[in-house]
């Protein structure tokens, strides 16, 4: 056997304006799984890409068992045995989990397709997993986890011999992590080569044996995992630049009230719903997944109709009772959905970036918009954030994560709204840039802005919050001061008051 | 948890889907108890006689529908298959063996060249039948030398040909229904068509040729264009000027009215065939309403909107349920 079994050598890339990958080379054997880590935008998902087909390299050459593979689609590469598992999930909601399956490999008979045999077999392929789903299910009426073993399983189809999970956990639970981990165990055991990519390091200890770390485009180390500290991948991750995850506590000036909310409810969703939010404070609303906290979020906003409860909102010194469909004229909104909620993908930076505040950018002489100030404003926030881009024209979708919702935050920071929603406003981002962001945002507490943060990273929360308010089942059970220990911030969300 | 959901789920999902059903009946009540002939059997009969061209010209329309794009060029290629045909057929008394396959090739023919455009010149679909609407529509013109043309006996005579109390179109038009069925539930090419109307990306990802099912959907929907004109000629026993005008809105409207959603990626050929009943019904009974031939328009208009309003509240509905759904009870933090 040619060893290694995978190898791809100089992989050089160009995207516009961009070399996101800068002559990689790279090695993967059977039997092992391989974490592949680096911040956002460091080329690992563009690497995987040239892998499995999606994209082609500019320069640079894949062998896999000592052969060259001349792979140009994601067909070529299922022939050389390699499944990609995507991390924005391949499926199609409209179909059920069979068809979902079996799209491209239905067993047929005389041209028609048999659907017998597609479920016998369906079936099948999902009990290897230990999933016990109907294959008749459409995919729109499962939960994430249970899309994310479908797509997984429909990777194992094809029997590959190498596995490229792209950020597989990012939507399961702590029950169907471990399930997946079980899974990635058996497929280790039968000598398939597992990429394993991932911005989460205590998943990368767990499960993986060997790191390579992408850095801007180049290899920036690696190893094996059990010679490693978490500290070593971090730097080698984030290179020379400063972090401080646990950062020192602001010490807050907190003001008068700015928003009020009183008896929010949503039949099934909240219930009697109340806080008080004041100006320079970092409320965090802390809950577990599906407490309410993001529906309350947008209740508030107007994204979703309430049935009963008042908002008030401090406008010209005196608090006002406001609909939530005017909200969004005092509250800026934070998501992590940056990519469908907050961009305009192929709109440049300086579009986006004025997008929220478009009629104060509109010139005093005549109702057009004034390029020249919508230029400087755009100039002045991409420095105050230092948002990596080449020119004001490129357009967002060439920005790693990091960069977008830096810029998602310079439009609300132009618009200077009074209030900010924030949810889970460093989701998904490097430990740099998560820094980075939660330094603004302490930034803007101390200037004054009021903002209820909420976040799934209970050391953001705690480093963060000059107070907390905890959800579970749609309902505020507890309110804890700023320097409660974690366990008794979970303790609280898990019901136990 | 998750099958109570779905249980309500799937209520609402038959109210939606299969509202115009209802609705189907309520019309069919109302004028049956307030017209004379509408529910004579003659009259039923005539009913699913005009349902047979369109079952037959809008089943290819239907797949590119599928895959979330657009044809409105229908209208104009059955003008210029017809026109062709019954001008080889009666003006150069070209055998009908000769002239039946010309118009087909006519209809696949103007189909491929849609197909070309959208995938290899990525043009937008809209844009591109509608020029091709147009084009075909003068180059028609062109051949019927801007007089009406006539078609041989026999196929007048099949235009009204029964069975019994049955139009014979019909039935050849339901076992053509059965045959694209069979075509998009039951070949891989019907299911890549439900898999590109879910997400191109995403079937791209998987390794379907988005381009070249996408440029056969259009080829069909040329050739079943062309083969609808065929049984419409016989009926109408000529091809006028305008022949075909707005037939592309009608099989919209039918596929709309059927349950298959513009945004791609839903549909099935049974709910199909319901909605261009549903559509023929309510028109048949205008007539026998004595409705002004003015009310007609506005009756379609109206109904093509609801249709589509029904078919936005659908998706808007399904994306609520997804919310609800994807928040599993708390078995740990983020």
């Amino acid at each position: 056997m040619n060893r290694p079994f995978l190898r791809m050598v100089g992989i050089k890339k160009w995207f516009p304006g961009v070399q996101a990958l800068k002559g990689v080379d790279f090695e993967a054997d059977q039997g092992e799984v391989l974490a592949l880590i680096g911040a956002n935008g460091a080329g690992k998902t563009t690497l995987m890409n040239v892998l499995g087909g999606v994209i082609q390299a500019d320069e640079g050459e894949i062998y896999i068992q000592g052969e060259y593979a001349d792979i140009r689609t994601p067909l070529d590469a299922a022939e050389h045995g390699i499944a990609f598992v995507h991390q924005e999930m391949a499926l199609m909601p409209t179909l059920t989990v069979a068809e979902n399956m079996y799209i491209t490999r239905f067993p047929s008979r005389l041209g028609l397709i048999n659907y017998k045999a597609t479920k016998e077999r369906c079936t099948q392929a999902l009990a290897r997993l230990g999933i016990g789903l109907d294959p008749g299910t459409k995919l729109q009426h499962l939960s994430p986890g249970d899309r994310q073993m479908v797509e997984i399983a429909r990777a194992l189809l094809s029997e590959p011999q190498i596995i490229i999970l792209d950020e597989p956990t990012s939507s399961l639970t702590s029950r169907e992590k471990a399930r997946l981990f079980e899974v990635i165990g058996s497929l280790k055991q039968e000598g398939v080569a597992i990429i394993y990519i991932t911005h989460l390091l205590d998943e990368v200890f767990q499960v993986c044996e060997r790191a390579i770390v992408l850095r801007d485009g180049e290899v920036a180390g690696g190893g094996i995992l059990k010679d490693l500290t978490y500290d070593d991948v971090v730097r080698l991750m984030i290179g020379s630049k400063e972090i401080s995850p646990h950062f020192g506590r602001r010490t807050a000036h907190i003001g008068d009230a700015v928003l009020y909310v009183e008896g929010l409810s949503r039949r099934g969703v909240l219930q009697n719903v109340s806080f008080t939010l004041h100006k320079g404070e970092i409320l965090g609303l802390w809950g577990l997944l599906g407490s309410g906290r993001t529906e309350l979020a947008r209740a508030i906003i107007g994204l979703d109709p309430i049935d009963t409860g008042r908002i008030q909102v401090r406008t010209d010194g005196s608090m006002k009772a406001i609909h939530p469909q005017e909200a969004k004229n005092w509250i800026g909104m934070i998501t992590e959905k940056r990519r469908e909620e907050g961009l305009l993908l192929p709109k440049s930076v300086k579009i986006n970036v004025s997008l929220a505040n478009l009629p104060a950018l509109i010139s005093r002489i005549w109702p057009l918009i004034d390029d020249k100030r919508e230029t400087e404003l755009a100039e002045k926030f991409v420095n105050r954030l230092e948002i990596v881009i080449s020119s004001l024209t490129q357009p967002v979708a060439t920005l790693s994560g990091g960069n977008q919702q830096k810029v998602v935050l310079a439009r609300w920071l132009q618009r200077n709204p009074p209030i900010y929603i924030m949810d889970e406003p460093t989701c998904g981002l490097d430990v740099g840039v998560k820094a980075e962001i939660r330094k603004i945002i302490g930034e803007l507490a101390d200037a004054g802005a009021a903002i209820l943060l909420i976040s799934s990273d209970i050391d953001e929360m705690i480093g963060l919050s000059d107070r907390f308010l905890v959800m579970n089942r749609g309902r505020i059970v507890a309110e804890l001061s700023a320097g409660s220990p974690k366990d008794k911030l979970m303790a609280a969300a898990a019901g136990v008051v | 948890m998750l099958r109570s959901s779905r249980r309500q789920l799937s209520i609402r999902d038959f109210v939606l889907s299969y509202g115009f059903v209802i609705a189907l009946v309520l019309v069919f009540i109302v004028y049956a108890v307030s017209t004379k002939h509408f529910l004579k059997l003659t009259n039923l009969m005539a009913i699913l006689h005009t349902c047979a061209p369109t079952l037959i010209f809008a089943s290819g329309l239907a797949l590119v529908l599928m895959t979330g794009k657009l044809d409105i060029s229908i209208g104009s290629i059955i003008f210029l298959a017809t026109a062709t045909g019954g001008a080889l057929m009666t003006r150069y008394n070209v055998s009908p063996w000769i002239a039946f396959p010309v118009m087909m090739l006519i209809g696949a023919v103007c189909g491929a060249i849609n197909g070309f455009v959208v995938t290899v010149l990525k043009v937008n679909p809209f844009i591109t039948t509608m020029g091709s609407m147009f084009v075909l529509r003068g180059i028609a013109l062109t051949v019927t030398t801007g007089v009406l043309v006539g078609i041989p006996d026999f196929l007048t005579d099949f235009g009204s040909a029964r069975i019994g109390p049955v139009f014979v179109d019909f039935p050849i038009a339901l076992v053509f229904v059965f045959l694209v069925y069979l075509l998009h539930t039951r070949t891989k090419f019907g299911r890549y068509i439900m898999a590109i109307g879910n997400g191109e990306e995403v079937a791209r990802r998987l390794g379907v040729r988005v381009e070249r099912v996408v440029f056969v959907a259009f080829l069909l929907s040329g050739l079943f264009a062309s083969m609808g004109g065929i049984l419409s000629m016989a009926q109408v026993g000529g091809v006028s000027l305008h022949m075909g005008v707005g037939l592309e809105f009608t099989g919209i409207a039918a596929c709309v009215i059927g349950g298959i959603s513009l945004f791609g990626g839903e549909g099935s050929f049974g709910r199909y065939v319901l909605g261009v009943l549903t559509l023929a019904v309510i028109e048949n009974g205008l007539v026998h309403m004595g409705a002004s031939v003015y009310a007609y328009p506005f009756v379609r208009g109206g109904i093509i909107f609801i249709a589509m309003y029904a078919d936005t509240l659908k998706s808007l509905v399904q994306t609520k349920v997804k919310q609800t759904i994807e928040e599993p009870e708390p078995t740990g933090v983020g």
